[in-house]
């Protein structure tokens, strides 16, 4: 912005009258291109700022030569960022217009827990599930939608049965496993 | 005119008009018409350089899709410079071409002819002759720079030693800047320019 700062007539005096700072504010959020109060504004990586159309114009005219109006960094139209200022609720969605602005992209802050999948209950199935390996294929393939039953609790009749079941499958499996390779 | 042109020539002007540059009188901006399609700029011969004193009159042109693309720029007054040529006028300035930038302005264009009155760059020239004289002799182009500069740029030192070659030729009914160009492109030997205005 060392070109803007020179422009100026004659910098304001410290602590001048209010009407010099909004001018000088004013000064900060013009378009570079227009000279204009930037609306629907866009900023460049390198932080440049621009009215859309603005800047949808110039790299349209570029089509080659894709880059930033200040300082001629690489610059595209994937990578500017919309500002929106608190008062774009009143105006209408600047989407809207021809050419559309490229929308905010906004990502999910990454989750403090571990893998979800090996909590208490649910990933008690799933282990064995992989560990009879052939047969889990089977009941994830034919239980279309169906909801797992969840586990037995411990200690009961059914949940020995099950634990019973499952050595069995897994023996069942290893066995398949192993006339797999001798075979 | 489009709209935004017009919109960012009116700004422009008046950024130029309160710059340190007009204040110190390096540069100038003058309209020609109101439709803000046309402007005149001046700028002033940069010091240590033989354009020192001279003031020189610029052609600006503003296209219908300003600022994205630049405007059109030659020199009005005279010139003898590599990037210039001495015929037209034309400017060979990279910020004028293929490295215009949209956030470039009047101002600043201005300024960079200014730079390019005190740093010539022969590798890329507009003039060929020219060129070829301010690579290989370049006391001779300073000269002959500073007697075109007193000539057709008001410049203060006048070469009295090529006025008088001009003046011979002058006397055989030659036209002066005519004579003054055969001189020029033959490092002012005045049998070969005589030569070559009689072929």
């Amino acid at each position: 912005m060392a070109e803007t700062s020179e422009a100026k007539p004659s910098a304001p005096p410290p602590g001048g009258d209010a009407g010099e700072d909004d001018k000088r504010d004013e000064r900060m959020l013009e378009c570079n291109i227009c000279l204009d109060t930037a609306r629907d504004a866009v900023v460049s990586m390198c932080g440049h700022l621009f009215c859309w159309p603005c800047l949808h114009q110039w790299l349209e005219t570029r089509p080659s030569r894709q880059v930033c109006p200040v300082c001629k960094a690489a610059i595209s139209r994937e990578k500017v960022i919309p500002l929106y200022g608190r008062g774009n609720t009143k105006q209408e969605d600047p989407r809207n217009k021809v050419p559309p602005r490229p929308a905010g992209q906004r990502t999910e802050p990454e989750s403090a827990g571990g893998f979800p999948g090996f909590g208490f209950g649910e990933g008690f199935h799933m282990s064995f599930g992989i560990g009879a390996f052939p047969f889990g294929v089977f009941t994830s393939t034919f239980n279309f939608g169906d909801p797992r039953p969840s586990a037995a609790p411990r200690g009961t009749a059914q949940f020995e049965e099950e634990q019973f079941l499952s050595k069995i499958f897994l023996w069942v499996a290893i066995l398949f496993v192993l006339w797999l390779v001798f075979a | 005119m489009a709209n935004i042109a017009a919109k960012r020539i009116k700004r422009e002007f008046k950024e130029v008009m309160n710059s340190e540059e007009v204040a110190g009188g390096y540069i100038k901006l003058a309209l020609v018409n109101d439709s803000w399609t046309e402007l005149q700029g001046t700028i002033v011969g940069p010091p240590d350089t033989p354009y020192e004193g001279g003031t020189f009159q610029l052609e600006i042109k503003v296209p219908e899709t300003y600022p994205f693309n630049p405007p059109k720029i030659r020199f009005v007054t005279k010139i003898w410079h590599p990037n210039v040529s001495s015929v037209t006028g034309a400017i060979c300035l990279d910020i004028l071409k293929d490295q215009w930038a949209a956030a470039l302005t009047l101002r600043t264009v201005l300024l960079s002819i200014q730079a390019l009155l005190s740093a010539a760059e022969a590798g890329d020239p507009q003039d060929a002759v020219v060129a070829k004289q301010y690579r290989e002799s370049q006391q001779l182009f300073l000269l002959t720079a500073r007697h075109w500069t007193n000539v057709y740029a008001g410049g203060p030192s006048a070469i009295w030693e090529f006025d008088q070659k001009v003046q011979r030729l002058l006397d055989m009914g030659i036209d002066e800047h005519e004579a003054r160009v055969a001189l020029s492109h033959y490092d002012w030997e005045l049998e070969r320019a005589t030569e070559q205005l009689f072929s």
